[in-house]
C-alpha cells in the first residue's frame, strides 16, 4: 500500500525552478531514500512534504489526506513525525522536555510517559542526559533525541533529513542500525541522504534526484551497483 | 538615610510596573522576533478603560482590573493579527514600524476620545502608610509588589509546566522545528500577544493610580522604558526583563535622588546606550557582538524606482518657486515652507534608512541640534544668520555623527532602538543643560532669516529662501547617490559582510552617510528656528521623527525625489483639510501601516 504520493510537484524559490514535475511514491512498512547531491532539491522535497513550503503545481497526498493545502502543524497531526536537517533540538529546554514536544499533537497522557519510558530503552544513551539542556548534548545524542522526539508523536511515516550529517563514523553506524529497528516495529521512513552507499544498504528502494528531476529509481539492492547514480552526484549527463 | 529607603522603597515600585511592561515585550519579542511598539499603547488603553471604570461604572478594583485586563488582551490579539501576521514574509523590521504605525493609531484614538489634557486616576485602595525603618509603605505599593510577584510566578509555571507555555518556549527557539512539532505557532503568537497585553494593561492601570494621573503621552515612554530594561536583560529574556526593570527603577529612583527629577529619563537612556555599546545582548549574556540573525535584513524593498524626467524635475522647480507670485495667500506660503523644511528632514533620513539601511527612529533630534546651534551662535555669539544656518549644518553633521559612532557596530532593530534612545537623550540635555540652552525656559527673539542685512521676515522671502536651500541640498544628495559613495552606501546596506569583505570600511561610510544627512537635518532646524523665533527642547519631538520615517517610506526609501513628494505630500495635504487637523498623526499612522503593508517600496520607489 502506499502512504506518501508526491504527484507532479512544481516548486520555485522566486524565479528559480527547483522540482520539475517530481513524482514519488512511498510504500507502507519500507524505508526509501531519496539521494542526490548538492541542490538536486533534496531538502525541499522535505519542506514541500512538511507544508513549509507550497509547490507551485503538483499534488501530496498522505494516507487519504491531501497534504497541499495543509498548514504544517496540521500535517504532524495527521501522522508525519520529522527529524529535520541539523537535528534543530530545543537547545534551551531539557531532553525531557524535547522528547514531550514530540508528543505535543497528542493528549494521552498515560501513554505518553509510557512512550518514553520506551524510547529510554531504545535509546539508553539518551536516559543519563534527561535533565541536560539539550544544546550540551553531543551531534551523535542529538540525533538520538531527534529520533526518539519525532517517535514520541507516534507517526506513521518518519520524514528524516540527512540524519547521518557530521556525524562520526561509529554514530553513523549506530543511527542507520536504528533506523532499522524503528521501522521494523512499523515506522516508515522516507530519508534523504547525500552519503547514497549508506543509504542504499539500509533502504528498501530509492530515487535519485539530479537538479529538481528524478533520473533514477528501484530497489536499493539493484541500484547499490548501479553506475549512473555516481554520474548523477558528479552531475554527469545522463 | 530614612530617605534613601524611601527612594529605595520608589525604585523597586517602579521597577516592577516596568516589569510588567517589559516581561510582555519580551515574550513578544521571544516568539516573533518583534520590537512591539504599540505595547506602549497598550498599557495606556489600560489605564483609561480603567479610568472609565471608575468614573462611570464605579466599579471596584476587583472588577476593573480583570476587565482591563481582558480588554488589552483582545487588543493584543489585534494588534498581532493586523501587524504581525500578514508581514510574515517581509523584512524583519516591516512589523516593527507596522507597530509604530498601530501605535500612532491607537495613541491618537485616545487623544481624540479622551483629549490629550491629563486626568486624575484616583486609587480606590485605602490610605493607610506602613512605617518601615524610616520609610513608609502603602497598600498601593503592596498591590503594585504583590502583583509584580504573583504575575512572575504565574508566567514561570506557565512556561515551565503547561503545555502552551511550552510551546512558546520551543517557538521562541525554532519556530519551524516548533511547527514540526504540530505547534500551531500562530496561535501561539496570538497567546502570547494576549498574555503580554493583559499585563500591560495592568501596568498602565498601576501606574496610573501610582501618580494618579494618566494623560495619552504615557503610551510612548512606557514602550522607551519597556525597551529599556529589555535590552539591559537582553532581548526575548523574560527573567532578565524582570531584573533589567528592577535594574532601570532604581537607577531612576537613585539619579532622581542626587539630580533631581528632570533627570529621571536621562539615567533610562544612558543605561540603554551604555548597554547597547557595551553588552548589546544583554547583562546575562557573554558575547559582545549581536547575534547576525534573525535581525538583520534592511527594509528596502528591490523595486525599479520611477525615473523622474530632468524637464519634469525643471518644471516642478519652477511651479514652485511662482506659486508666491500666483497669489498664494501667506497661510499657503508658510504651509509649503514648512513642507520644504520636513523636505530636508526626509532627504538627510532617506539617505540614512533607505541608501544606508539604518532605519532611524530618532532623527528629529538633529533638527533641534541645528536648531539649538544656530540660534545660540546667533543670540550668543552674534553671528550673523547667513553664518549661523550654515554652520548649524556643520555642527549638526559633526555632533550628530559623533553621538551615533558607538552604536555603528549595531544592525537593524539594535541601530533603530539606540537612534531612538539617543534621539531622545538630545532632548534631554538641552533640557537640563541651563547654562547653555536656557534649559525650559526655551530660546526666545531669536532673530528672523536675513542675507546681507536684508531681513527676510515675510513670508515669500522665507519661502523662496526655503526652497532654494532645499533645491541646492536635493541636487548635491543626487548627485552623491551616483558617485562612488553612493554604491558604497547601497553594497553596505545589501550586504554588509559582502561589502567589508571587499575592504569597505563599514564605520567610515557610515559616518559620511550620517554626517551628510546630519548636514540637511542641521540646516533645516537652523532655518525653522529662525522662522519660529522660539525653541525649546520639545519644538521637534519623536513624533516628528516618526512623521519623517513615514514620509519617508512613502516616497520610497532612498529616493530624493521620493523624499520631497512624502514631506509635502504629509505636510500639506492634511493642512488642506484643516477640520482633520487633530486627526493628523492618525492619518501617519495609517499612512505607515498601509505602507509597510501594501507597498512597502513606495510611491517612487526604492533606490
Amino acid at each position: 500500500m502506499t502512504l506518501l504520493t508526491l504527484r507532479k510537484i512544481d516548486t520555485f524559490y522566486g524565479p528559480v525552478q527547483v522540482h520539475f514535475g517530481l513524482d514519488i511514491e512511498v510504500r507502507q512498512g519500507q524505508i526509501v531514500c531519496l539521494l542526490g547531491g548538492n541542490a538536486s532539491g533534496k531538502s525541499t522535497t522535505m519542506k514541500i512534504i512538511l507544508g513549509l513550503l507550497r509547490p507551485r503545481a503538483g499534488t501530496v497526498r498522505f494516507d487519504g489526506h491531501d497534504l497541499t493545502a495543509m498548514t504544517t502543524p496540521k500535517i504532524i497531526r495527521a501522522g508525519i513525525g520529522s527529524v529535520p536537517e541539523a537535528r534543530r533540538l530545543f537547545g534551551a529546554m531539557t531532553v525531557r522536555e524535547n522528547l514531550l514536544m514530540g508528543a505535543f499533537a497528542r493528549s494521552d497522557r498515560v501513554e505518553i510517559a509510557h512512550d518514553l519510558d520506551r524510547m529510554l530503552e531504545l535509546f539508553p544513551r539518551v536516559r543519563q542526559r534527561l535533565a541536560s539542556r539539550a544544546g550540551t548534548l553531543s551531534g551523535g545524542e542529538q540525533q538520538m533525541v531527534a529520533m526518539a522526539r519525532a517517535l514520541m508523536g507516534r507517526p506513521k511515516l518518519i520524514c528524516m533529513d540527512e540524519p547521518t550529517m557530521g556525524l562520526s563514523p561509529l554514530f553513523v553506524d549506530r543511527v542507520l542500525e536504528l533506523i532499522q529497528t524503528v521501522n521494523r516495529d512499523g515506522v516508515t521512513i522516507f530519508m534523504v541522504e547525500q552519503n547514497a552507499s549508506l543509504a542504499l544498504a539500509i533502504a528498501h528502494y530509492a530515487y535519485v534526484l539530479q537538479t529538481g528531476r528524478i533520473i533514477l529509481h528501484g530497489e536499493a539492492a539493484s541500484l547499490a551497483h548501479d553506475p549512473r547514480i555516481r554520474d548523477a552526484y558528479l552531475g554527469g549527463k545522463t | 538615610m530614612s530617605s534613601w529607603l524611601d527612594y529605595t522603597i520608589n525604585g523597586l515600585i517602579i521597577g516592577n510596573i516596568y516589569a510588567l511592561v517589559a516581561v510582555g515585550l519580551a515574550l513578544i519579542f521571544g516568539v516573533s522576533h518583534l520590537i512591539n511598539f504599540a505595547h506602549g499603547s497598550v498599557y495606556a488603553v489600560g489605564a483609561y478603560i480603567g479610568w472609565a471604570c471608575f468614573t462611570y461604572l464605579h466599579a471596584p478594583l476587583a472588577v476593573t482590573a480583570p476587565t482591563v485586563m481582558i480588554a488589552c488582551a483582545g487588543l493584543g490579539v489585534l494588534i498581532e493579527r493586523v501587524g504581525l501576521r500578514p508581514l510574515a514574509g517581509s523584512a524583519r523590521i516591516a512589523p516593527l514600524l507596522a507597530t509604530i504605525g498601530i501605535s500612532l493609531v491607537l495613541d491618537q484614538l485616545l487623544q481624540i476620545i479622551f483629549t490629550p489634557d491629563p486626568r486624575a486616576l484616583t486609587s480606590p485602595l485605602p490610605n493607610w502608610r506602613i512605617q518601615i525603618g524610616g520609610g513608609t509603605i502603602g497598600a498601593l505599593d503592596l498591590l503594585i509588589a504583590a502583583t509584580g510577584i504573583v504575575s512572575a510566578g504565574v508566567l514561570y509555571f506557565f512556561l515551565r509546566f503547561t503545555k502552551l507555555g511550552w510551546a512558546v518556549r520551543a517557538t521562541a527557539q525554532d519556530r519551524d522545528a516548533a511547527r514540526q512539532m504540530g505547534v500551531d505557532t500562530d496561535r501561539v503568537n496570538m497567546a502570547v500577544f494576549a498574555i503580554a497585553s493583559a499585563l500591560g494593561g495592568l501596568s498602565g492601570l498601576l501606574v496610573g493610580m501610582y501618580f494618579n494621573h494618566i494623560d495619552p503621552a504615557m503610551s510612548f515612554a512606557a514602550t522607551l522604558k519597556g525597551v529599556v530594561a529589555q535590552v539591559v536583560g537582553g532581548m526575548g529574556n523574560v527573567p532578565g526583563a524582570i531584573f533589567g526593570s528592577l535594574l532601570l527603577g532604581l537607577t531612576e529612583s537613585y539619579g532622581v535622588a542626587i539630580f533631581g527629577s528632570s533627570y529621571r529619563n536621562l539615567f533610562s537612556f544612558a543605561l540603554l546606550l551604555l548597554i547597547l555599546v557595551l553588552r548589546p545582548n544583554g547583562l546575562f549574556a557573554s558575547a559582545r557582538s549581536t547575534p547576525p540573525e534573525p535581525l538583520t535584513g534592511s527594509f528596502v524593498m528591490p523595486s525599479r524606482p520611477v525615473r523622474v524626467p530632468r524637464i519634469a524635475v525643471i518644471a516642478a522647480i519652477a511651479v514652485a518657486a511662482i506659486v508666491p507670485l500666483a497669489g498664494a495667500a501667506p497661510y499657503v506660503l508658510q504651509v509649503l515652507t514648512n513642507a520644504w523644511l520636513f523636505a530636508m528632514l526626509a532627504i538627510s533620513l532617506t539617505l540614512v534608512a533607505g541608501t544606508l539601511g539604518q532605519i532611524s527612529l530618532g532623527h528629529a533630534s538633529l533638527l533641534l541640534i541645528g536648531a539649538y546651534a544656530s540660534a545660540l551662535l546667533a543670540l550668543d555669539l552674534h553671528w550673523p544668520v547667513w553664518a549661523s544656518v550654515p554652520a548649524a549644518g556643520l555642527v549638526t553633521a559633526l555632533l550628530g555623527t559623533a553621538l551615533i559612532a558607538p552604536a555603528f557596530r549595531l544592525r537593524s532593530h539594535y541601530l533603530s532602538i539606540a537612534t531612538l534612545g539617543i534621539g531622545e537623550m538630545v532632548g534631554l540635555v538641552i533640557l537640563n543643560w541651563e547654562s547653555l540652552t536656557r534649559g525650559p525656559m526655551g530660546v526666545t527673539n531669536i532673530p528672523p532669516l536675513q542675507v546681507g542685512g536684508v531681513e527676510l521676515d515675510n513670508p515669500r522671502a522665507a519661502y523662496w529662501v526655503t526652497l532654494g536651500v532645499l533645491v541646492l541640498l536635493a541636487l548635491l544628495q543626487t548627485r552623491l547617490l551616483r558617485s562612488h559613495l553612493g554604491r558604497t552606501f547601497r553594497a553596505i546596506r545589501d550586504d554588509d559582510v559582502a561589502a567589508r569583505a571587499h575592504g569597505i570600511s563599514l564605520g567610515r561610510y557610515k559616518a559620511i552617510a550620517f554626517a551628510v544627512g546630519g548636514f540637511s537635518a542641521g540646516i533645516s532646524g537652523g532655518i525653522a528656528a529662525h522662522l519660529y523665533s522660539y525653541i525649546n527642547n520639545e519644538t521637534f519631538t519623536s513624533t516628528v521623527s516618526i512623521s519623517a520615517l513615514t514620509m519617508v517610506i512613502l516616497g520610497g526609501l532612498g529616493n530624493v525625489a521620493g523624499a520631497v513628494f512624502g514631506a509635502v505630500a504629509l505636510t500639506a495635504l492634511p493642512e488642506m483639510f484643516r477640520g482633520t487637523a487633530e486627526y493628523r498623526m492618525l492619518i501617519y499612522g495609517l499612512a505607515l501601516l498601509l505602507l509597510v503593508r501594501f507597498r512597502p517600496q513606495g510611491v517612487f520607489g526604492t533606490t
